[in-house]
Parts: structure tokens; sequence; C-alpha cells
């Protein structure tokens, strides 16, 4: 005869599984909507993150370093001066005083003529110098005019052709002039006009044509510093050849040979890069595209130091295609970038508020369904068919029992029977399973006690019950 | 794309939202549950020890005290704690009566 537990009947065995898949989806279901949320959470930290603002606005980093260490361009020239005294006294003896290893050329007649009968002091110094010698040259105070290089004190030169004249001859006659013109209060007249060109006779061109045709990119004119093409040159230019020829300064009023329109009849397609002294042109391909944009782009922040100094053609050219590939690098010409590996979270980046959202739709969603059906799930309470059954059972013996009890079995049947309703109450109400079987255990007690005092053990509860699962 | 922010701070808001009512509700069900279930015990002890009161032979004053306290107490409809104490004075008013039946 089966005892104590299985007296439960064999039914409610039947809802055990049931139970433990609901729990498993249940856990599922938890699991889902606590990954949601971290995933919305981990989106929200990676928006934050990536919440970073530059003033630095640029198509592309561009490759050119900007380390740059004074004195180690080769811009100084080892100029000796005199002493201060000495260029005090030489002031003051002429109006114009050119130190030696001055590279400056102007109209002197002009100049001559502007200054005589006022009290301007032109001092002349050679280019390159250290910082102690142009502290020195600016305790000349009887100079009012004071030329380093190319460079005159307190103007210089923004425009194409005066920076043309400045680098390409070394002719500051407009610089004086307008100078001049300001200490002495008076208009400046125009002196300076575009640089003049002529082409380039057969025999200055030849040379160069037939070294650029043997296959060599470089072509060095006599005179001119330039020894290879920079290192960083091929930055500056999309694939393909790049002709580049270096001459060195011209004299100051004759017209300049232009070897770079005659270099690009010669060699058609090609970009061609020319220098004079420390001018650097553009000719080919794009030409009037943008070779004025980088020379202005050069020249103006770079023209007072190339003036200063004496810089080695190299370090100009480098410094040029350093601006020409800023200038290519930020986009506006549309020329082609080598490749670069796309960044994933720049592409990842407009897509994360919509999964974002996924996740909180998703997180709502899980969070307010079991609320919605909360009640209705609170409903069919797990293992309740079990206690409903047990329940019945244990009722159906307790009304077969009243018929038969005398005074001596009456409280415990009654308390019983109480404890059954109990259990209905707790059912109807949808409470914890455990409290249900806590009533219906007690229940169970009582009735035993009856059964006990009937003298009946068929109506043991565990029988009873086992019997009627059977 | 302008609007297209709004959707981190509501996205926000409608996560502590969902997390908290979640949370809450929950939690004053569970609180509700436990209540309701208290005074379910609390009734049945209370019925049961009135039974048990009726099958004595003699009148014991102690447990009439216990009875009638935790009838009161039943009768305010108390939270959580009222109702196990009603359980407790109960439960112990039915000791009494049966011991006192059994004699």
């Amino acid at each position: 005869m089966p005892t104590g537990p299985t007296g439960c009947g064999g039914r409610p065995l039947v809802a055990e599984p049931a139970g433990r898949s609901r729990s498993r989806t249940l856990n599922r279901r938890e699991l889902v909507r606590w990954g949601a949320l971290v995933l919305a959470i981990g989106i929200v930290v990676v928006f934050l993150a990536a919440q970073k603002s530059s003033t630095t606005v640029s198509y592309k980093t561009s490759p050119v370093g900007r380390n740059y260490v004074e004195g180690a361009a080769g811009e100084l020239s080892g100029a000796v001066l005199p002493t201060v005294e000495e260029m005090e006294r030489r002031v003051a003896a002429d109006q114009v005083v050119v130190l030696d290893g001055a590279v400056a050329r102007w109209d002197t007649a002009l100049i001559e003529d502007m200054i005589r009968g006022t009290d301007e002091r032109i001092l002349v110094a050679p280019p390159g110098l250290t910082d102690v010698q142009q502290k020195d040259l600016a305790r000349v105070e009887s100079a009012t005019i004071r030329v380093v290089g190319t460079d005159v004190s307190g103007i210089s030169s923004s425009t194409l052709p005066e920076w043309q004249h400045q680098f390409i001859t070394r002719d500051i006659t407009f610089l004086l002039v307008a100078r001049i013109a300001i200490d002495q209060d008076s208009p400046a007249p125009s002196v300076v006009g575009p640089v003049e060109w002529r082409p380039p006779t057969t025999a200055e061109l030849a040379p160069a044509v037939r070294e650029l045709s043997s296959g060599t990119d470089l072509f060095v004119a006599p005179g001119a510093t330039l020894t290879k093409i920079p290192a960083d040159a091929e930055h500056a230019f999309p694939p393909g050849r790049v002709l580049y020829a270096a001459f060195p300064y011209q004299p100051r009023g004759e017209p300049v040979p232009d070897f770079g329109t005659a270099l690009t009849a010669a060699f058609p397609d090609t970009p061609v890069v020319v220098m004079y002294g420390s001018w650097v042109g553009y000719y080919g391909p794009g030409q009037a595209d943008f070779a004025d944009v980088v020379a202005a782009g050069y020249f103006g922040p770079y023209g007072d130091r190339l003036g200063r100094f004496e810089y080695p053609q190299l370090n100009v050219l480098g410094t040029y295609l350093d601006q020409m590939t800023n200038m290519r690098y930020a986009g506006v010409y549309d020329l082609p970038l080598p490749y670069r590996p796309v960044d994933p979270l720049a592409l990842a980046l407009p897509a994360l508020p919509w999964v974002f959202g996924l996740c909180v739709v998703v997180f709502l969603a899980l969070s307010v369904t079991p609320l919605v059906q909360g009640r209705t799930a609170a409903a069919r309470p797990g293992g309740g068919t079990g206690s409903a059954a047990r329940l019945a059972g244990l009722t159906s013996l307790a009304v077969e029992m009243s018929a038969l009890t005398g005074s001596a079995g009456n409280p415990s049947l009654t308390r019983g029977i109480r404890r059954l309703q109990s259990a209905t109450e707790a059912l109807a109400g949808n409470l914890p399973v455990r409290q249900v079987k806590l009533q219906l255990d007690r229940a169970e007690t009582e009735l035993a006690a009856t059964a006990r005092a009937l003298g009946r053990p068929d109506y043991q509860p565990s029988a009873y019950l086992a019997g009627l699962s059977r | 794309m302008t609007w297209s922010w709004l959707i981190w701070p509501v996205g926000v808001v409608l996560i502590a939202a969902a997390g908290y009512s979640a949370t809450y509700l929950a939690r004053r069900r569970t609180r509700d549950l436990l209540r309701r279930t208290a005074w379910n015990n609390a009734r049945a002890a209370i019925e049961a020890a009135g039974v048990s009161r009726d099958a004595a032979p003699t009148t014991v004053e102690e447990a009439e005290l216990l009875y009638r306290r935790a009838e009161l107490i039943a009768a305010d409809h108390g939270g959580l704690a009222a109702a196990r104490e009603a359980t407790d004075h109960a439960d112990r008013a039915d000791r009494l009566w049966r011991a006192a039946a059994r004699g």
C-alpha cells in the first residue's frame, strides 16, 4: 500500500515537467531582457565615447611632419658681421651701407634719387644670420632701414609678382621704394610690374631636355644647389612621372627664361616643378587650378624666412612639396588618395542609434509583457491542477467521513473541513502553491486523526487518495 | 537627421521607466501575495481554534484571552506582522483547548 507523499496522487506529477519548461523559457526570456539592457548601456557608452569634437577639420591626416628644429635646415650662411661700432661708423658715413656677403639687388640710381636729402640710412646685411647677429644688427640704431638677405625691415612681399622678384632675382627695389615712401609720408610710386618672361634659347633649353629625356627626373643647372629630389615628393602628386629642374638666382632687371612652359611643351601631360633660386613654380596638368594657390599658401607664411635666411634649394623644394601635399590631402582638388583602411567605428556609428533603439524596444517589451499578462498568469499557479485534485479528493473523503462521525470525531473533522475551506480560498485567491499545500497538509493531518478516531484505516487520507487515483 | 539624437534620451528614459515599473510592480505584487497568504493562514488558524474551543469540555481562560486577541487583530485587518501575530495567538489557543479536550 503506497503511503506518505505519494498520497498526493499520481496526477500532480504530470504537471511537473510542464512547470520546469515554463521556468526554462522564463530564464531565456530574462536572459534576452537583461542582454538587451547591457547591450543598450554598452552602446550608450560607445556613443558617448565617440562624441569627440576637434577643431582640426581635414579630409585625411596629411603625412607631412610638424617637427622643426631651428638651424637644422641649413638656413644659416655663416656670414661674419663687423662689430656694432664699426657698422654705426659706416652707417654714419654713408646713406647706403652694403656689408660683405649681402645678396640683395636693387635699382641703385632710383633708390639714391629717393633718399637724397632725407635722413634715410639703409644697412644691407647678408642672409642666414644667427639670432645673436640679428640682435647686433638691431643695435645699429642710426640705420632706418635694415635689409637682411632680401628681407626689408618693416615691409614684406604679399603678391605673386613681388615674391617672384624677391626670390627669382633677389630684386628688392619695390620693397625699398615702398618702405621709403612710408617713411617720407609720400605716395609710393609703382615701380614693380610682373616678372618679365622670355622663351629660353635652344642652347639654354637643350641640356635640360637632354638630361630629362635620358630617364632621370631631375635636372640641375650649373649654379643651382639642388642635389636630389626630396624624399617625400611622391605624396605631392598622383603616381606617375614628375620632372624637377633647378636653376640659380636670375640676374636682376632682365627677362627670365621660362623653362617651365618650355619643358611642359617638351614633356606634355607631365608635372614639371621648376626652381629659380628660392622660387618654386609648378607647371603641367592642373597648373591653372592650383599652382598659384599653392604658391600663395607657401610664400605667404614662409616668405619672411626665405628672404632672411639662406635655405638650400632642397629644403625650399621639400617644404613647397609638403605644402602641395597638405593641399592635396585637404581634398580640395579631388585627387586620388592612397588607400586607407576604413575605420570600423566610423562605419558603425550611424547604426548605433538604431541598434540602441532596438535594444530599448526589446527590453521594454520583455519588461512590460509579464506585467500585462501577470493577472492571467497568476490565475494558473504552477502545480495548481495537482493541488486541486488533492483538494477534491480530501473534500470527498471529508464528506464520506462526516456521515460516520460521532461526537468523538467531530472536532478534528470540523477543523479538517475548515482547513480544506482555507485551501479552497487560497486556491481561488491565487495564493502560492506552498500555501495551498500547507492547508491541505493540515487538513490531511486532521482527517487522519479523524480516521484513527473512527478506527477506519481505509479512511486514512493517503490510502483513500491512492485508491482514488488508481 | 537633427531629430535622431532624441533616440538617446528617450531610450534612456524608457529603459529606466520599464525597469522601475517592472521591479516596483513585481515587488508590490509579491508583498500583496505574502499579505494575503498570511491572512489566509491566520483565518484558518482562528477558525480551527474556534472549533477546538467548541469541542473543549472546560473553559480555558488563557486560551479564551489569546483567541479573543487573535480575533481582535483579525478584525483590524492589518499587515503581514498583524496576520502572523494573530496566527500565533490562535495556534496557541488551539493547542491549549486541544490539551484540555484530551483531559
